[in-house]
């Protein structure tokens, strides 16, 4: 092994760890929402302290590798995709923590009925299972796997646009607040479904050098 | 597309072994053309191929046809003197003549026959502008060359080369003799010749060759590999071998 | 004792038997030419070097043998430099690598090792009697000539090839050709290296005596060269016929001739030295 791929191979476990810290993140998050947990919400907010320092890190480890080892072809496409995995991870971590923080901040756990057919809980799950794609394709190095959450990502998308008229039709019968803090929160986990599919497109940059973004898949 | 070069189904052998394979390729008017690939991969005799130096290897032998602006350049009819006034050349060590600055840039003139002397003076005047020197060497044009450093001593022999006024200039590795700040002004030069000369390089600097080249070529065991446009071959190259090559995961 | 102990009696062994050597050489020398001198630095004056040679010891000179010596020695040089150094540079720079020149090579090298007595046969066969110069400074200037043909040669070919390649490359790359390489740069980069070989061919063939007494220089010519066809003797010659008189006076005329070739050879390698390091100085590859 030489030294550049011992650097990017030291890189990969750092990007590694930070996935699986904000897998953590959501995993609590959506934890906090369903059983309305909040001393989870407060855990959500110490761990994000961990995940800023993780981002710092690996922002520098890819500017020393560029600047120390001059990377080229597969090397600089894996630090330019690494680099913005890790800010878009960075990003889904503080959503995670911002819907935690509306559980909080609404202090009564929201209404289970309404929270089913929102499908909420489905959004959840088809978010954590994306997460998993995406971290069994960067470890794995797979794209095929990567391709997988392009679908899911609609799916999510679609839960979204479901959830607006639903939370109109039912605007009298429950706790406008309420409503507001969920429709927020769906909002939410759909811009975050959004940077995991972006993370997805950069793994599969990294991996065939396909420029996908912004082209119909 | 018209080349301005062209090597078409290029073997190379010395005695018994086949220094190049089956080589086939169209090098684009006033672009830089870089060569790389490991040593003894065959870059080296490929770019003397342009300019018949190998000729003077006892075993060599060439099949396959170069052209040059549509003519075959091993054709019998082509004077390799009159070839070589067209296609200069500038070796990998600073090699001048130990002779004054001037005498180096006058000697391609002077074996041509020309006595006119103030033609041969705007000649090395222009040529070692050409070549970035001028303002270092006009006072002292009658130093002996070898008395210059590495950097200039290398200009000199690029100044050597223009002053025949070719239309291509071959370079092999002109500056892995030479230390980071004279090299910056040799490859900044080359960025300047490029608009009157097509330039062919070899380089062992994978990242010289990113700075200076519009394309990139990379050889391995006589074969060309891949031969694309520079940004191409170091971002996303098609063939696993140059990948390995570029980022450093040979052998 | 230890190794390290042992090594380093070893060296120090060994250095001294080096200084020990050495020094054998150079003492012999010294009292060679100091006897010499004490005999025969006095005996050197204006008249000794115009004065023809005679049967009186007193009156004798070596006018004829020294400009006989100069007369050989300009002829050879016109002879051999010319041939040689063009010899040496199609070797060096126009030869092809093949079998044949391979011999050759070798052959040129082994001719450097002759004795200079079978080079003084082969000129009183093929000059003296089937060329018709007869016994003639152009038949010995044409032995010594073949005598120091491979020196020459050698040495060119060695300056030759201390010129670096990238020399001519650079020659070819702007389109000269062959010639113009070869006369405009290499030549000239190897001037110095040729000229130290060829001092050093000529002075040795001032000091040859044996292929000239084989070719029929006279030990005793009362007259001094006026042309390349005349006959005529040489400083070694005329030495050795004085050392072989029984008279002590003859000894010392030999004494102070042989001071007078010590110090032209001397004079010569001198030279060579000198051009040798001139030209070492100047180019720095």
């Amino acid at each position: 092994m030489n030294t550049i791929e011992k650097e990017i191979s030291n890189l990969k476990s750092s990007l590694l760890k930070m996935f699986f810290l904000v897998e953590g993140q959501w995993e609590k998050g959506a934890n906090a929402i369903i059983n309305y947990d909040q001393d989870i919400a407060e855990e959500i907010s110490s761990s994000e302290n961990r995940i800023n320092a993780q981002e710092l890190k690996i922002d520098n480890d890819c500017e020393n590798i560029i600047a120390l080892h001059a990377p080229v072809a597969v090397d600089l496409r894996f630090i330019l995709s690494t680099y913005k995995i890790n800010h878009a991870l960075e990003h889904i971590a503080d959503i995670a923590e911002s819907i935690a923080k509306y559980v909080s901040d609404y202090n009564i756990a929201y209404d289970k009925k309404i929270v089913d057919e929102i499908r909420l809980t489905e959004m959840l799950d088809v978010f954590n299972t994306m997460m998993d794609c995406l971290i069994e394709a960067f470890e794995n190095e797979d794209p095929s796997i990567a391709r997988r959450v392009f679908k899911k990502d609609k799916l999510i998308n679609k839960i979204n646009t479901d959830a607006h008229q639903i939370i109109i039709n039912n605007i009298d019968k429950y706790d406008k607040n309420m409503l507001l803090y969920l429709l927020s929160s769906i909002r939410k986990i759909e811009r975050a479904g959004d940077s995991l599919k972006k993370i997805g497109e950069e793994i599969i940059y990294h991996l065939e050098a396909k420029v996908i973004k912004h082209s119909k898949k | 597309m018209k080349y301005k070069l062209e090597a078409k189904n290029i073997d190379v052998f010395y005695g018994k072994l086949k220094a190049l394979n089956n080589i086939n390729i169209g090098i684009t008017e006033n672009a830089v053309t870089g060569l790389i690939g490991p040593s003894g991969c065959g870059k080296s005799t490929f770019l003397r191929l342009f300019n018949r130096m190998n000729d003077y290897i006892d075993s060599f032998k060439l099949n396959g046809d170069i052209y040059i602006d549509n003519t075959n350049i091993y054709d019998k009819s082509v004077l390799v003197d009159e070839l070589r006034k067209n296609v200069g050349m500038v070796f990998q060590k600073p090699n001048p003549f130990p002779k004054s600055i001037f005498d180096n840039v006058a000697y391609g003139l002077k074996i041509q026959g020309i006595n006119d002397k103030a033609f041969i003076k705007t000649r090395v005047k222009d040529a070692l502008k050409q070549a970035a020197l001028w303002e270092e060497v006009k006072d002292d044009l009658g130093k002996s060359a070898l008395a210059l450093s590495g950097g200039q001593q290398q200009r000199v022999c690029i100044a050597r080369a223009l002053a025949v006024e070719p239309s291509i200039i071959l370079m092999d590795e002109p500056t892995s003799a030479l230390d980071p700040i004279a090299t910056a002004k040799v490859e900044k030069l080359i960025l300047t010749l490029k608009e009157k000369y097509t330039i062919i390089i070899v380089t062992h600097n994978m990242q010289q060759a990113g700075r200076i080249s519009d394309y990139t070529a990379f050889f391995y065991m006589g074969d060309l590999i891949e031969f694309d446009k520079t940004d191409t071959i170091f971002t996303n190259p098609k063939m696993e071998r140059t990948e390995n090559y570029i980022t450093g995961r040979f052998g | 004792m230890t190794n390290g102990e042992k090594n380093r009696l070893k060296d120090s062994i060994f250095k001294y038997i080096g200084v020990f050597a050495c020094s054998i050489g150079l003492i012999l020398l010294a009292i060679f030419i100091g006897n010499i001198i004490y005999d025969g630095f006095n005996r050197i004056d204006w008249s000794f070097l115009t004065s023809l040679p005679s049967r009186k010891a007193e009156k004798a000179g070596i006018l004829t043998a020294w400009s006989g010596s100069l007369w050989i020695v300009i002829f050879t040089f016109i002879i051999a430099v010319p041939i040689g150094i063009s010899a040496g540079v199609y070797l060096e720079e126009y030869n092809r690598k093949n079998k044949l020149t391979r011999l050759l090579e070798i052959n040129i090298s082994n001719l450097a090792g002759v004795p200079s007595i079978i080079y003084g046969l082969l000129g009183l066969e093929i000059f003296v009697r089937l060329s018709n110069l007869g016994s003639s400074v152009l038949a010995g200037s044409f032995t010594l000539a073949l005598l120091i043909l491979p020196i020459i040669i050698v040495a060119t070919r060695e300056a030759l090839k201390a010129v670096p390649s990238s020399i001519r490359a650079a020659s070819f790359g702007l389109g000269a050709t062959k010639w113009q390489t070869t006369w405009y740069q290499v030549l000239p980069a190897a001037s110095g290296g040729i000229l130290t070989g060829v001092i050093l061919a000529i002075s040795r063939a001032v000091g040859e005596t044996a292929p000239l007494i084989v070719v029929g220089a006279l030990a005793y010519v009362p007259f001094t060269p006026k042309g390349p066809m005349d006959e005529f003797t040489v400083l070694p010659i005329q030495i050795f016929n004085w050392v072989s008189r029984p008279q002590h006076e003859f000894a010392i005329n030999a004494a102070a001739a042989i001071i007078i070739l010590l110090a032209i050879t001397f004079t010569m390698n001198g030279i060579a030295v000198y051009f040798r390091n001139k030209w070492q100085k100047k180019i720095n590859w």
